[in-house]
């Protein structure tokens, strides 16, 4: 009899590894636990292994400020830089201030009609008018000259680097990683030693914004050049173009909106560390927010942030219309309709349009006449003259305003059309810290919440981290992950940051932190994937959820902080709340899109298989968003470690704080040692993640 | 003398022609060439010459090498080996500078996807080729004015590429290779790009200037058509090689291959073929007895004139020297040939 045999089901290989790498991660844990209960080295990290990076650094400090004033790299190189700098800060911010406010108001305005239209012209003003009726004026205004100075300056680098580096493939592959490390490393890295060269004035917070603002310049410069078609430029070949005529006449300008669209960036970029720029001495707008946080006054930091979204919303508007270069032969109507069709019936409409419609006839009389002048006087020779005669008048009129308003005195805005929100704001704020701190003393409420957050979480967490488990075991943990999803070279690098963390004597804080980074990032998590896997259900949650991810986006940090310390106090919670309303925006966004960006067949086939609602989701929607889900923790974890240094301000323990009272109390060691900790952290943290995401991906076979 | 002359142009694309061409079997074909080395050999041992004022169109199917070939003229692409000159003068050994020279005054090109340059307004385009040369805004703008006119499209000068239709474009990318006043203009399809109907207008404006104008025209195409109804000349290309040079008529009755003879399959032999093409020699064995025919009437005027008798008709030509005879049964035979 035929007797068929059934192979016997041996344990696969791939099971087996899977049992062997299990067993040796907790061999390895297990063995180490023993060990550092023998070995007091691998338990605590030793204190003699610090390499005393923190006197070195105190000491070429030392060094710097007395040599200051001779040493040739300071009389040739940084002086210079740093006086040319302080110049152009200061006649920018001189000229600004001089001009009465109704004249930069008029220059912004037209300026916006002349390159969009009339909506965003009044756009414009409608962001003005609050920074000075907030009686900000001033203070924006400074803000305002800071970063056009920064952005000149960022430009005047960017630009020319960006050419070079998209007619250079060396070039590009030399600054491609030294832009990333630029755009990942925290701020407050390179802050301390521009600090340190250039000395306590708005001269280092142009430089730190300058570095933090230039990558868009230069990556989005080649970009634009390089994407210049191989046809244009045959062509351009073909008539004979020398390199510069093809630079000059063909690749520039074709790459121009790709240029402006950096120069957007840039702007924003810059920006986005006013506020952070202001501890350093900025000035501005930024130093209305810190000065406002360190009193607890909510009103004043809600009036300087809104006046910081304002201004930010100005200048995104107006930069993104310069990079929307429409080209007609014939001048688009772009004209005084302000209403839609259906209003156009309504007497006031007609007679405002009609209004508006007489200062554009009058606008442009007044061109021709000075187009027909110029001709007349000048003859062909100064065709270009009389080309742009619409922006001669406009400068005319700027300047007969000018002259108008300043001997009537008019230049800073009017005390009588302040309009004072900070007030009402503050009462609401007290409002809510007597009554939601512990409602009804019922034991529930903000007060209570924080106790708890800090009795059952933080402090356990910290004393679990730092006290109970074994340096070599967290070691060993982050190492081996490292190993599992990537492997040895990562593995080595991990290791090799790791201990340098150590070795700078920087392990209890990093311990802190990171805890404190675990419960922010679980809670970022636990609240975000929820969230966007139901915006990505509903169209009416995604439009609301939308606006408020933009908005938490945008507005400083630093404003929301503060109504958090109302309610929470100072301390870790607060940090936490921060950290969370900060950081869980992308996650939301990612799965979100990831979900949204499945294949309509795939969730088709799935239910024609008869899967429920949630087999859908469970077995074919987030394992296909997996990678974009990833991706989403991969940049909340960034940001929650950006936001270490922050909460640091407002008292969380750990790094941030041990960075923050490096700078109070004039020990830059320590800033440096701490900040190259978040730093290190921070690469650790975002490699294992970004291999984890990029191996989920693999395993979805998406690639 | 020939206006432009091609001797032995070889391209082979690939991290390392030289060896490749040095090293390979001069008798391997394209495919093999690719599989053994990575090597693609893109124009393979063409020769030509091409005479002044002449229309010489190289046609091929795509892949075929033809616009490489023509990219080779003016070093927009480096030949691998072989010889380019040009009035006499050896392109391939000029310096970059007289290499620009060139391309400003004698070589100018028309391109298929017209490369418009769409940040300039038409005037400006078409006045690129003098800009580049050094020529002063006032007096190129006359110039590109004037060529706007030639090719019919006065009115139009402010407007940007984009506000125009593809007919009018490709009349841009004409105007600006004309505007330089070249004495050879390099056409890479020019008119594939374009509808059926505005393709033959265009082909009619083309020779219409020609006419005026005497250029030595290089013209590619893919469409055997086109290259009959504008070429003096046609040399067909096949895998990077010249398979065939001739007039429309030669290659229509005496197609060299299976290749070739695909092409003229469905081209209407009546118009093209002439008298001389198909006649028989004048031997004194045929008794004349219809009225001469001149050399260059088409199978098409012929048709009417022979179809009723058997009858042998003189065949003239320009000079009235008798230089050949036919018949209804020779017209027949040549209809049948394809």
């Amino acid at each position: 009899m035929a007797q068929t045999t059934i192979p016997q089901r041996n344990p696969t290989p791939a099971r087996f590894q899977a049992l062997l790498r299990w067993g040796l991660f907790a061999g390895g844990i297990l063995v180490l636990l023993l060990l550092s209960q023998k070995f007091i080295h691998l338990d605590i990290f030793p204190e003699s292994w610090n390499v005393g990076l923190r006197g070195v650094l105190n000491e070429f400090k030392r060094w710097v400020v007395v040599n200051r004033n001779s040493h040739w790299m300071f009389v040739f190189f940084f002086e210079p830089l740093s006086s040319v700098i302080d110049f152009t800060l200061r006649r920018v911010e001189d000229f600004l201030l001089w001009l009465p406010w109704p004249v930069v108001i008029l220059a912004i305005f037209i300026l916006a009609e002349r390159i969009r239209d009339l909506r965003l012209a009044l756009l414009m003003v409608a962001c003005l008018l609050p920074m000075g009726m907030f009686g900000l004026w001033q203070e924006s205004l400074q803000t305002l000259a800071l970063m056009v100075t920064a952005v000149i300056f960022s430009l005047a680098l960017g630009i020319p680097l960006g050419i070079w580096s998209a007619r250079n493939d060396l070039v590009e592959k030399i600054l491609h990683p030294i832009l990333d490390a630029m755009q990942t490393m925290p701020a407050f890295v390179y802050l301390i030693p521009v600090l340190l060269f250039f000395g306590v004035a708005r001269v280092p917070s142009i430089i730190a914004t300058v570095i933090y603002a230039l990558p868009p310049a230069i990556r989005l410069t080649s970009l634009g050049l390089r994407s210049v078609s191989d046809e244009m430029i045959e062509a351009a070949d073909a008539f004979g173009s020398t390199e510069k005529q093809l630079l000059r006449k063909v690749q520039l300008p074709l790459a121009l909106p790709t240029i402006m669209v950096g120069v957007n960036q840039t702007i924003m970029m810059a920006l986005s560390i006013v506020v952070i720029a202001a501890l350093i001495g900025a000035g501005g707008l930024g130093e209305v927010v810190l000065k406002a946080l360190r009193r607890l006054r909510v009103g004043s930091a809600l009036e300087a942030g809104l006046a910081i979204v304002f201004m930010a919303v100005l200048l995104d508007r107006i930069s993104a219309a310069m990079a929307q270069i429409e080209r007609h032969s014939v001048q688009l109507f772009r004209g005084y309709r302000l209403f839609s069709e259906k209003q156009r019936g309504n007497k006031l409409v007609g007679m405002l349009e009609r209004g508006i419609s007489r200062v554009y006839a009058l606008g442009s009389a007044l061109t021709d006449g000075v187009a027909k002048y110029l001709a007349k006087t000048f003859g062909t020779k100064a065709r270009w003259l009389y080309r742009h005669s619409d922006w001669i008048v406009i400068l005319l009129i700027l300047i007969i305003s000018t002259a108008i308003f300043l001997p009537l005195g008019i230049q800073n805005f009017p005390e009588a059309l302040y309009f004072d929100i900070s007030k009402p704001v503050d009462g609401v704020v007290q409002w809510m810290q007597v009554n939601l701190y512990n409602i009804g003393g019922s034991g529930i409420g903000t007060g209570p919440l924080r106790d708890f957050l800090i009795i059952y979480v933080f402090k356990p967490l910290r004393v679990f981290l730092t006290d109970q488990v074994p340096w070599s075991v967290i070691a060993f943990v982050f190492v081996y992950a490292a190993f599992a999803v990537s492997g040895w070279r990562l593995m080595l690098a991990v290791l090799t940051l790791i201990m340098s963390i150590g070795l700078i004597g920087m392990w209890p804080f990093t311990m802190d932190t990171l805890g404190q980074t675990l419960v922010a990032g679980v809670i970022c998590v636990g609240l975000g994937i929820p969230l966007g896997i139901w915006s990505s259900k509903s169209d009416r949650v995604d439009q609301l959820v939308r606006p408020v991810l933009d908005f938490l986006q945008t507005i400083p940090i630093f404003v929301y902080l503060v109504p958090v310390i109302m309610l929470f106090g100072t301390g870790s919670v607060a940090g936490l709340i921060a950290s969370v309303l900060y950081a869980a925006v992308p996650v939301v966004r990612l799965t979100n899109a990831g979900i949204r960006s499945v294949d309509v067949t795939l969730k088709e086939s799935a239910q024609a298989f008869g899967s429920t609602w949630l087999q859908t989701l469970f077995k074919v929607e987030i394992p296909l968003a997996l990678p974009a889900i990833m991706l989403g923790i991969n940049q909340t974890i960034m940001m929650v470690l950006a936001m270490v240094i922050i909460a640091g301000l407002v008292g969380a323990t750990g790094l941030g704080l041990e960075v923050y009272q490096g700078f109070a109390n004039d020990n830059l060691g320590r800033s440096v040692e701490a900040g190259l900790a978040i730093v290190l952290c921070a690469i650790v943290i975002d490699r294992i993640t970004q291999q984890f995401a990029r191996k989920a991906s693999q395993a979805a076979n998406l690639n | 003398m020939s206006t432009v002359q091609l001797r032995n142009i070889w391209k082979i694309f690939g991290p390392n022609p030289e060896y490749v061409y040095n090293t390979m079997d001069p008798a391997a074909s394209r495919s093999d060439i690719l599989s053994q080395t990575g090597h693609v050999v893109a124009v393979r041992d063409v020769s030509l010459d091409v005479a002044k004022s002449e229309i010489f169109v190289v046609m091929g199917l795509s892949g075929s090498g033809k616009s490489t070939l023509v990219r080779c003229l003016s070093r927009l692409i480096e030949p691998t080996v072989g010889q380019v000159l040009i009035n006499g003068a050896d392109v391939t050994a000029m310096s970059i500078d007289d290499l620009r020279q060139l391309r400003r005054h004698t070589v100018s090109m028309v391109f298929q996807r017209f490369g418009l340059f769409p940040h300039r307004r038409v005037v400006d385009n078409v006045g690129y080729g003098l800009e580049v040369r050094g020529m002063g805004l006032s007096e190129r703008r006359l110039k590109a004015y004037e060529m706007l006119q030639l090719v019919g499209l006065d009115g139009w000068e402010d407007r940007y590429p984009h506000e125009l239709s593809g007919g009018m474009q490709q009349r841009v990318g004409l105007a600006r290779a004309l505007a330089v006043d070249p004495e050879i203009m390099l056409c890479d399809e020019p008119f594939s790009a374009l509808d059926p109907l505005i393709r033959r207008d265009m082909q009619d404006e083309l020779l219409n200037l020609q006419k005026e104008l005497n250029k030595t025209i290089i013209f590619i195409t893919h469409d055997f058509h086109e290259a009959i109804k504008l070429g003096d000349r046609i040399a067909i290309m096949k895998d990077g090689e010249i398979v065939q040079v001739g007039t429309a008529q030669q290659i229509v009755a005496h197609p060299v291959d299976e290749y070739v003879r695909e092409f003229t399959q469905d081209v209407p032999r009546t118009k093209v073929l002439t008298a001389e093409t198909i006649m028989l020699p004048h031997d004194g064995a045929h008794k004349l007895a219809g009225e001469a025919v001149l050399h260059n009437t088409t199978i098409e005027a012929l048709i009417p004139r022979i179809s009723s008798t058997d009858e042998f008709f003189p065949v003239v030509n320009a000079g009235d020297e008798i230089i050949g005879v036919l018949d209804r049964r020779t017209v027949l035979l040549a209809l049948a040939e394809s």
